[in-house]
């Protein structure tokens, strides 16, 4: 099991990546961790003539903290970002989604930029973006842009960069406030992939009422998706529990996942509305004791 | 009945020899080898499940820069011998698919191999086998039994005229039928287990090389049986058994995959032979799940009737087992041992069965540690259900029809006889140990907060030391060294079981001399004596009762020349850590080194009739089934939600006689024990309808892993066996007891609330599916 | 189809080769370095026993390339006993534990294992099965693993307090 042969490449900038991939175009790949795409080049599922290695890319690691965001390097490796009290602090949302990617033998060596880029619909990492509304930021020769996680996330394995493009960071939104956050997921063991997975996060009032909730899910689409109809029944509302479960149920309704070897669509459902019940109990719970 | 004394070093928990090297990555495994011009080789796999070939064009490989040959099987078909495993090789009734070193006129499932080539890399040649253009025409595949039996099915071997490999049974038996008619309870299911792969986590793989001028084939495999190999080697090359040397070295688990020597690692010697220079193919993982021998895939129709107290009074046994395209080793000897074993412990005194073995085109079947234990997953099964619909704890319902420690030898309706077991007794010990009043006391209380708790026994009798062909044989080579060290030679060969330590412990215990100047050599076909290989749960039963012969012997001969050197009579020696002493005088004492020096210098002048020779060998024969038993019970709770199914306490109660050293049995339950859990809760091969692989990679077939497996509590009883060592054999048991206990207990948590599961792999999907059907 | 001159640490050792892109680390070590000690059972990411450390951080070597190894510190699994052949705490807690039977997947446990110690030395039961839930092994039921991860943390503690 050994990949096709492909040329290494190593820029040490951020510009000299995006020369590189503007130079080979569809016949170039980013490699970040390489814990998703390394296994696809092994098993022959995927090929590409040229690798762009970004981890010697300086530019590309860190985590820094504004008033209202946070940003995170596109290379920053994964276990460094779960072990990052300025992460837990500033997006307690990612420090609780990033234990649950793989094994920490993977998030040794997978990066943050990676996850996202790579765009699985069943991992974590892109879910929090989509979830709390990140902003990435790319890069290319024809200059750098912008892009809105509802816009970033074009389908399975699929995003809004251009082939020409590479991720350089992502700022997450710092929620202020009595806030919570939960996250909760199934797989069929510890590690994998999950089956259903939701990501949420509440704003209350003083006097507990939601001000603010995102929720988002993993495993239940082509791509991570917003539960619209979740937040929309919450907004506003001091929920008790059935009024969770009916959130949850509206909000299941609105999806629709698919059958595949490991879960049926109903399967999906029921556990999907179950952990969004879950997650956004254990938000609220959060929220009100903050 | 007696519970045997631990010696000096049988029966010690004896820490590991093979250990320092493996833990320092010092062990040597197959692909570690590496041997000067050596090649590597890739095999070209069908991708359709049925196709004829029409043409293979290997032009563009054969250009490859690097690439040294690409070989088809008009290439290297013919001339072959045949493929088959001694035991089929050898039995002119058998029935053998028409197996060749390569698929040459047509393929039979997704992964046969099409053509072999060899490159100056592994990942040259992966390029040069991408190349290989085969030409198909697809034909209908039937991938599952069902389909297999249809009326107009598709024939996966069109020469064999039908897709029933054997159907076998019973006569039809009128007061059989007649007890059923007027039992006062009869149950019938249909039970479904699933299609595993054994999965060793070394691969299978192979290094051969051949010497066109001495006519000399070497071999270094990963294989459960050297000397099988060298059998089978020598028959499809042609060569005599002479020419052919097989070595192991460490390997890395086979759970019967690699107990008889498979097509790939028979067509790279072949193709090495034909090349002249040697050549290395290590299955990749992938390879590994497609094509290596799957295992299990079993269905029945299982009846039982018993009178108003539970009494067990016959059962029917209707089984098909899926044979695949090309099974390894005894397809149609399987089937029927199910049904032979199916009473187990238990009084069944009237039984009627029928077994029939069905081709398909998916990987072949093969041996995974207990093939037969299907009759547990049955029996057990039934017996729950049974349980259920009579009102009778399950628990009491088996005492009531156990066969007792007392009552022995019993001979089971079907013929077969077992003695010296003690299922009556392990079954209380689980019971005690898991408390078991005590649970269904937390059960009922979970019961009433909305939780499902189960409970699930699994008890089994396991035939071990099956003598099957030369299976019932081996010899081991006992020698003092000329220093006074001790080695013995064995013909069987470890793939994990830690033979290289309990046989050192025989050895030691009965040589008389330290355990740490035993050293074991196994695994060569030049060195060692002929052994049927480690399988079947036979090691300890006929290589240990070998050994500790051959040990007897050079005791004999070690006190007959210290006899002399003492001046003492034989009869008043004893031998002690390598010291042989006049009894009761201990300083009057020769060393075993002195004794081999006496022996290995002429110059001593023994007198005639005193050894000359410190070296024997033990050859140990059985000609029936040694048998240990166990019971295995184990406590769920099932998540209403999500269907998962969480493993509370899982407790064994085993006699496997006596334990030549409790870490290693211990360990070999443990691991047992976790294969079934994961072969009930998470593995699973799976085919599509049209018959393409769906789990080919580790993401999709899902091993278990730590944080899923439970802390697992051994409870010894320990009995002599029935050999002067007193061992029953153990290796296989913890996956058989494993898979009925946890399948029952799924079954107990669901049937609170009225839902019902009998087809595994019993994953989350499936019990919310049963909880659903039932509104629960 | 390019070649890359590396030069890394290997052991405490500076080594050097030539590899294509391609090549894994782990086939590095195994193939350019004759280190065969670090095993490949599945090469997709899945199974751990080819785990090794890169500048201190316990990896899957079948996931990264030999050329990304350019400059690191690597230790495998020949790299912890003595040079004696004393074993690591580790490697001792393993025997001592019977953590270990075909051996096949043991390498990448023991260095698992090793750097799982350094992170939590004092894991619960339930941690240490989440700990070592990245590493598969078909032989031991994962029984001994886990008192030989509890043993080799009781005993690296002891040496702590007594050091």
């Amino acid at each position: 099991m050994k990949a096709a042969p492909f040329d290494h490449h190593a820029p040490e900038t951020v510009a000299e990546a995006a020369a590189l991939l503007a130079e080979f175009g569809d016949e170039a790949k980013v490699l970040a961790g390489g814990q998703s795409l390394l296994p696809l080049l092994s098993l022959r599922l995927t090929r590409f003539e040229h690798l762009v290695d970004v981890h010697r890319v300086v530019e590309l690691h860190g985590i820094t903290r504004t008033d209202d965001a946070l940003r995170i390097g596109a290379a920053t490796l994964q276990a460094e970002a779960e072990h990052d009290a300025v992460v837990a602090g500033a997006v307690p949302l990612l420090a609780r989604a990033l234990p649950h990617i793989g094994h920490f033998q993977i998030r040794n060596r997978g990066t943050v930029g990676g996850s996202l880029a790579h765009a699985d619909p069943a991992s974590e990492l892109p879910t929090v973006a989509l979830t709390l509304g990140a902003t990435f930021e790319a890069a290319s020769v024809r200059g750098t842009r912008e892009i809105a996680a509802d816009d970033f996330f074009t389908g399975t394995w699929s995003t809004a960069l251009a082939e020409d493009e590479i991720l350089v960071g992502t700022r997450f939104p710092v929620w202020a406030g009595r806030t919570g956050y939960g996250f909760a997921e199934v797989a069929r063991r510890h590690g994998d992939f999950a089956l259903a997975g939701v990501a949420a996060a509440v704003a209350l009032d003083a006097d507990d009422r939601i001000t603010r909730v995102a929720v988002g899910m993993l495993g239940v689409g082509a791509t991570p998706v917003r539960v619209g109809a979740a937040e929309a029944a919450l907004v506003g509302t001091v929920p008790d529990g059935a009024a969770l479960a009916e959130a949850a149920r509206a909000g299941m309704a609105a999806l629709d996942p698919a059958d595949d070897l490991h879960a049926t669509a109903a399967y999906r459902r029921r556990v999907g509305a179950h952990l969004m019940e879950t997650a956004l109990g254990a938000a609220i719970e959060e929220a009100r004791r903050g | 009945m007696s519970a045997p004394a631990a010696g000096r070093y049988v029966g010690q928990a004896i820490q590991r020899k093979e250990d320092p090297r493996l833990l320092t990555g010092h062990g040597r495994y197959v692909d570690d080898i590496v041997v000067p011009r050596m090649l590597h080789a890739a095999f070209v796999r069908s991708d359709l499940p049925s196709a004829r070939i029409t043409a293979i064009d290997v032009s563009a490989a054969l250009g490859l820069e690097g690439v040294s040959a690409v070989f088809t099987g008009a290439d290297l078909n013919p001339g072959a011998g045949t493929m088959q495993p001694s035991m089929m090789a050898e039995n002119p009734a058998a029935v053998v698919a028409p197996l060749t070193p390569l698929a040459a006129d047509d393929v039979r499932f997704v992964g046969d191999p099409v053509a072999i080539v060899i490159a100056e890399s592994r990942a040259l040649a992966e390029d040069a086998a991408e190349l290989v253009v085969v030409d198909y025409e697809p034909r209908d595949a039937v991938a599952s039994m069902e389909a297999a039996l249809a009326d107009g099915a598709p024939l996966v071997h069109p020469e064999l005229g039908g897709n029933v490999a054997s159907d076998l049974a019973l006569p039809e038996d009128p007061e059989l039928e007649a007890i059923f008619a007027s039992a006062a309870h009869v149950v019938t299911e249909r039970l479904v287990q699933h299609r595993h792969t054994p999965t060793p986590m070394e691969t299978r793989g192979v290094v051969a090389s051949f010497d066109p001028v001495t006519d000399q084939l070497e071999v270094w495999l990963s294989t459960q049986g050297p000397h099988e190999a060298r059998r089978t080697f020598a028959r499809v090359s042609g060569l005599p058994e002479g020419h052919v040397h097989v070595r192991m070295g460490d390997v890395g688990g086979g759970f019967g995959q690699k107990f008889f020597t498979p097509r790939e690692e028979q067509t790279v010697v072949l193709a090495a032979k034909r090349l002249g220079a040697p050549v290395k193919w290590i299955e990749d993982r992938r390879e590994n799940l497609l094509a290596a021998n799957h295992a299990r895939s079993d269905v029945a129709t299982v009846s039982l009737a018993l009178d108003a107290d539970g009494h067990v009074l016959a059962a029917k046994l209707d089984h098909l087992e899926e044979a695949g395209a090309w099974p390894v080793g005894g397809t149609g000897g399987v089937g029927p041992f199910v049904a032979m074993l199916f009473p187990g412990p238990y009084r069944i005194p009237r039984i009627w069965w029928r077994s029939r073995v069905v081709w398909t085109n998916t990987a072949g079947r093969g041996a995974y540690r207990g093939p037969w234990m299907f009759e547990s997953v049955a029996r057990e099964q039934m017996l729950d259900v049974a349980a259920r619909a009579t009102g009778i704890d399950p628990l009491e319902l088996r005492r009531r029809n156990v066969v007792g420690d007392d009552e022995q030898p019993y001979t089971m309706a079907t013929g077969m006889t077992f003695s010296a077991t003690t299922s009556a007794t392990t079954l209380e010990h689980a019971a005690r140990v898991i408390g078991y009043d005590d649970f269904r006391a937390e059960q009922a209380r979970a019961r009433a907060e909305g939780r499902l708790l189960g409970l699930g026994i699994g008890l089994y009798i396991e035939p071990t030391s099956t003598p099957a062909a030369t299976l019932g044989v081996e010899a081991a080579t006992v020698r003092v060294e000329s220093g006074g060290g001790v080695t013995v030679f064995l013909g069987t060969a470890a793939h994990g079981q830690s033979i290289e330590t309990t046989m050192a412990q025989v050895v030691a215990e009965h040589l008389g001399v330290a355990y740490e100047d035993v050293r074991v050599v196994q695994g060569d076909t030049d060195r060692t004596p002929f052994g049927g290989g480690t399988g079947g749960s036979r090691t300890a039963v006929i290589a240990g009762n070998a050994s500790r012969e051959a040990a007897l012997k050079v005791r004999e001969m070690v006190v007959g020349v210290a006899a002399h050197l003492l001046e003492a009579a034989p009869e008043d020696l004893e031998v002690h850590d390598g010291v042989v002493s006049v009894r009761g005088t201990p300083v009057r004492n020769v060393s075993l080194a002195a004794v081999a020096a006496a022996v290995h210098n002429a110059g001593t002048g023994l007198p005639p009739d005193v050894p000359r020779l410190l070296e024997a060998t033990g050859r140990y024969q059985t000609s029936s089934p040694t048998w240990s038993n166990a019971c295995h019970i184990c406590t769920v709770e099932v998540d209403r939600i999500t269907g998962q199914v969480e493993i509370l306490r899982y407790v064994v109660s085993e006699d496997c006689g006596r334990m030549l050293n409790p870490m290693v049995v211990e360990g070999q339950v443990h691991g047992g024990v976790v294969q079934g859990i994961g072969g009930v809760l998470y593995e699973h091969f799976v085919y599509d309808e049209a018959g393409n692989p769906l789990t080919t990679t580790f993401l999709d077939y899902l091993l278990p892993t730590a944080a899923e497996s439970p802390r697992i509590e051994i409870d010894h009883v320990v009995t002599d066996g029935p050999n002067p060592e007193g061992v029953k054999g153990m290796g296989e048991g913890g996956a058989i007891g494993s898979v009925p206990a946890v399948v029952n207990a799924v079954a107990d948590a669901l049937a609170q609330v009225g839902a019902t599961v009998t087809e595994q792999p019993i994953t989350p999907v499936r019990v919310v599916e049963a909880l659903e059907a039932v509104g629960a | 189809m390019a070649e890359h001159h590396i030069r890394c640490t290997v052991n405490g050792q500076a080594r050097r080769g030539i590899v294509e892109s391609r090549t894994t680390l782990a086939d590095f070590l195994r193939e350019g370095l004759g280190l065969t000690g670090t095993h490949l059972a599945c090469e997709h990411g899945v199974c751990g026993a080819c785990t090794v450390t890169v500048d201190g951080r316990a990896i899957r070597s079948c996931l990264m390339l030999a050329v990304q190894a350019e400059g690191a510190t690597v230790t495998t699994v020949e790299g912890l006993a003595g040079a004696d052949g004393t074993l690591s705490p580790v490697q001792q807690a393993f025997m001592d534990a019977h953590g270990l039977q075909c051996g096949f997947c043991t390498p990448g446990f023991v260095m698992s294992v090793t750097a799982f110690l350094e992170a939590n030395p004092d894991p619960t039961d339930a941690e240490i099965r989440e700990g070592i839930s990245g590493n598969l092994c078909r032989c031991t039921g994962y029984q001994g693993i886990v008192e030989a991860v509890r043993l080799a943390a009781t005993r690296r503690r002891a040496a702590e307090v007594g050091a």
